[in-house]
């Protein structure tokens, strides 16, 4: 997921595992201390409502935090992050060439009113989701990349029945018995297994979804197919929970599928409030009405002060680094010791520590701490304003020239904190006079999207999943204006992170990304700033295990029902 | 016919039973309203045109993401097709005209199959409790500091009245508001062990109101009682005035009858828009107090380029403004005898 801007909002990932000690229950003690049903409530905050309850159509982390916790994918990361692990498939096979994979699914797997789920159920729910008439965000790259036929996506005209029917039935997606389900890929692709974990592949039931939309209807629809995701009733879901109640714009609360077949939760609702103003939430939590909240970044200290609340705050890294974008379309930021020069002059010490109120630590590497592939050996872009300044004199760049570039800022908060602070670093440790310009976020996304910047950030990226292809395609020439905004030319990266992406051995795989990951580092693609951290406030009454990498200050990880409530 | 000098002979081209109704005082207010109503129409459209125009000048679009990862142009071309995107600007434009003629205002961007209808008619309750009862708050409480303060010109009673007012219009709503819930909320619950605090957040038919209708009707209130202080003072150096004093009435009658329904006119003027302004929503209180209210659901179609969501919102605060406004004008002819409605 491409981060905009350096906000605790868009705040993504996190690794490791840290166990949330509940008052009284360690890991020793064989009582839960359990909370009565009555109290079993989890009240966190979501920060906005999904865009859709439908998973395939979800894009976001705080719509995806309600998607996984109602529907179940097939496959889901281990705690540590090394491997993915049976979810709704109980174990999964690949063919010898690497292009067939076989998942057996759990066979007591029921949906939450009862029915079984069959692997019919899963075709169906891919086939929605790849439908290009329904448009939905994360179809590009993970699926049209990988699943056989879906290649042609983009092509499909999507005023056509027939041409969108024929696509749908050329995938590469079948059910041989109830209990198997059968993917054929493109290619080779050893990162697939983490893929089937995103929160949009999941199953659907064909006749919920037509009976709420009142009949059949042509794959050209758009409306249709999505009245069921409107309505608490209709969704109908495989995960631990289900919706029992949206209030538009205020919350949704999710209560137990006790058809779940991991048993069901022991929390009897998990109510996600959607407030988008964190002091808002911060106060509600001090007033108790809140379990779990992001704590506000000007509250930090306040909070680290009070004798209460540091008991009850836990810092969490995230799969999460941001960098700075330079323009390489233009000259000089061409020229990479240009790049390098700005890129090393940069306290990020200083930075995390004062600005960021050290929550978020420095960072030089593209690959953050807690998954395969972190690497902190390359110190090229390390601090150093005389080897900077040394670099824009063999540069031959003059101050004047530097001077008529712009630092382009979203207009929130967080951005114009960190980016004032780096134009000050640039100013003063390279003699320049860079200025900010600061203009609204939607505009900002355009202007990076059309190339039009000299200097763009904090820009940054959190894990999808922890496997490093999901990193490195961000700089492919391809994307160029797409997701790599700044375009550096990096002679040979194409290539080698292609293999690396399609080679099933995984040493060979790590070998390859890492010399990719020294290329961006040593070539300043980009300056590197910092990993972003969770700085949350949790209730001493909740357990939970905060595990996943893509939750957002909330238990929205692929371990929430375990969390439950202990006496107090 | 007899024609009055410096009247315009309005019913001499009518027919003599139409002529007969507007010569009528409730004839002509009724004609006047329906003449205002209709100038609706024009007004309305030039208002989508400008909105329209300024909607899809701005840089951005719906599919733009500020975090996440960007859509691919093969999504953004079907999502462009799916809404419509894909044709030329104006014959958007016309579409979308002929759309609302039957009251269809579209589908919304950011809320997959969600009609702007179905989401505007989701925050008006929130809004307009919230507004109506501010209303109700401001006019007895603005028009009663302002009169107290003008009688008692330059007295302690003034300074304190003005001084509060001076003081409410000058404090940002978002900061009186995070204030009250600082000081209700937060150190409440911490100093009465939770026994006694308001409610942070969150809209219920409770004392949740208490906090956002206090902060959305402080500005009001201020605004209001200066400017019936400022028209009261104006009202009773008038003649007529001295001349109820001199007949020996009482000052209650004096007040009531003479200088509170001359005063008023002026504040009634204000009163129409800052009724639309209090139904229309405010972002700050709605943000604040974490209330899905039409204000905020304005604002994030904004930020979102929710094109559907931004016309929507707009006609129907042009609408409301509107009618607040004739309702006004309308409320002139029975406060303001001098007030004919041409």
């Amino acid at each position: 997921m491409q981060l905009g801007n350096g906000i605790r909002a868009v705040a993504l990932a996190s690794a490791g595992i840290f166990v949330v000690a509940a008052c009284g229950g360690t890991t020793t003690t064989p009582s839960l201390n359990l909370a009565p049903a009555a109290q079993q409530i989890l009240r966190a905050n979501d920060g906005t409502e999904p865009n859709s309850y439908d998973p395939t159509q979800q894009t976001y982390t705080y719509e995806a935090a309600v998607g996984r916790n109602t529907f179940e994918a097939l496959l889901k990361s281990k705690p540590d992050l090394s491997d993915v692990q049976g979810a709704a498939a109980k174990s999964y096979d690949v063919s010898s060439d690497g292009l067939t994979y076989t998942f057996h699914l759990q066979t007591s797997a029921k949906w939450s009113d009862g029915k079984p789920v069959t692997a019919s159920d899963w075709v169906y729910g891919y086939q929605h989701f790849l439908n290009p008439a329904l448009a939905a965000g994360y179809v590009d790259p993970f699926f049209d990349g990988t699943i056989a036929g879906a290649q042609n996506y983009g092509s499909v005209d999507v005023k056509s029945a027939s041409a969108i029917d024929s696509f749908i039935s050329g995938l590469g997606l079948s059910a041989p018995d109830a209990n198997t389900f059968v993917i054929k890929l493109q290619h080779p692709a050893a990162y697939f297994k983490w893929v089937v974990t995103l929160w949009v592949a999941v199953p659907l039931r064909k006749d919920v979804v037509e009976s709420a939309a009142g009949g059949t209807f042509a794959s050209t629809d758009t409306t249709k197919p999505e009245a069921w995701a409107n309505n608490a009733n209709t969704i109908i879901g495989n995960g631990p929970f289900k919706i029992s109640e949206i209030v538009s714009k205020d919350h949704v609360t999710l209560v137990p599928n006790t058809n779940y077949w991991g048993g069901a939760p022991k929390l009897q609702q998990l109510v996600y409030y959607f407030i988008a103003d964190g002091n808002t939430a911060y106060s509600k939590y001090q007033t108790g009405a809140l379990d779990i909240i992001g704590v506000p970044v000007a509250d930090v200290t306040v909070v680290r002060g009070d004798a209460t609340l540091s008991k009850q705050a836990h810092l969490f890294p995230t799969l999460t680094t941001f960098w700075m974008d330079f323009n390489t379309k233009k000259a000089p930021f061409d020229n990479a010791d240009v790049r390098m020069a700005f890129a090393k002059s940069i306290d990020r010490q200083k930075l995390t520590v004062d600005v960021l109120h050290d929550t978020d630590k420095a960072y030089q590497s593209f690959i953050p701490q807690g998954m395969a592939g972190a690497d902190t050996s390359d110190n090229a872009q390390s601090f150093d304003p005389a080897a900077a300044k040394a670099l824009l004199t063999k540069a031959n760049v003059t101050a004047a020239t530097l001077n008529q570039f712009k630092l382009l800022t979203r207009n929130s908060t967080g951005s114009k904190t960190i980016n004032q602070f780096i134009v000050d670093q640039w100013n003063t440790n390279l003699g320049l006079n860079i200025q900010l310009d600061v203009i609204d976020s939607k505009t900002v996304t355009s202007r990076i999207r059309l190339g039009n910047f000299d200097i763009y950030g904090p820009d940054g990226w959190g894990a999808d999943y922890p496997d490093q292809q999901d990193w490195f395609d961000i700089f492919f020439s391809s994307s160029c204006h797409g997701l790599n905004f700044g375009c550096p030319t990096l002679s040979g990266y194409d290539a080698l992170v292609q293999k690396a992406d399609t080679e099933l051995s995984q040493t060979q795989r790590n070998a390859d990304y890492l010399t990719a990951q020294k290329m961006l580092i040593d070539q300043a693609a980009v300056g590197f700033i910092y990993q972003q951290y969770e700085y949350d406030l949790v209730a001493p009454y909740v357990n939970y295990t905060h595990t996943a990498f893509d939750d957002q200050n909330v238990p929205g990880d692929n371990y929430y029902n375990t969390a439950y409530i202990t006496t107090h | 016919m007899a024609v009055i000098a410096g009247r315009p002979n309005r019913g001499a081209l009518l027919p003599a039973r139409l002529s007969a109704l507007t010569d009528s005082r409730a004839g002509s207010l009724a004609i006047f309203i329906i003449k205002r109503i209709l100038w609706m129409i024009p007004i309305v459209f030039f208002v989508i045109l400008i909105t329209f125009l300024l909607m899809h000048l701005a840089q951005g679009s719906p599919w733009d993401k500020s975090g996440g990862r960007q859509l691919s142009a093969d999504v953004v071309n079907n999502l462009n097709i799916k809404y419509g995107l894909d044709k030329p600007e104006y014959q958007q434009f016309f579409i979308y005209l002929g759309n609302i003629v039957h009251f269809d205002f579209g589908l919304s961007y950011q809320y997959e199959g969600k009609t702007v209808t179905g989401l505007i008619a989701e925050g008006i309750p929130y809004t307009a409790t919230l507004g109506v009862l501010a209303f109700i708050i401001i006019v007895p409480v603005g028009v009663g500091l302002g009169v107290l303060a003008a009688l008692r010109q330059n007295t302690r009673v003034d300074y304190i009245t003005m001084g509060f007012a001076t003081a409410a219009a000058s404090f940002p709503n978002f900061v009186i508001g995070a204030l009250m819930v600082v000081v209700f909320s937060v150190l409440m619950a911490k100093w009465t062990q939770h026994a006694f605090f308001l409610p942070a957040a969150d809209f219920a038919l409770d004392d949740h109101l208490i906090m956002p209708v206090i902060t959305l009707s402080l500005l009001p209130i201020a605004y209001t009682a200066r400017l019936t202080r400022a028209s009261t003072l104006d009202t009773i150096r008038q003649d007529f005035i001295r001349t109820a004093w001199a007949k020996g009435l009482s000052e209650r009658l004096v007040v009531v009858k003479h200088v509170l329904k001359n005063s008023l006119i002026p504040v009634v003027t204000t009163l129409g828009p800052t009724f639309a302004f209090l139904v229309t929503g405010s972002l700050i209180v709605e943000t604040v107090f974490n209330i899905p209210g039409i204000g905020r659901a304005f604002v994030t179609a904004v930020e979102s380029r929710d094109y559907p969501m931004i016309l929507g919102t707009t006609i129907l605060f042009s609408i409301i403004i509107a009618i607040a406004n004739l309702v006004v004008d309308v409320m002139y002819v029975f406060i303001d005898p001098r007030v004919r409605l041409t």
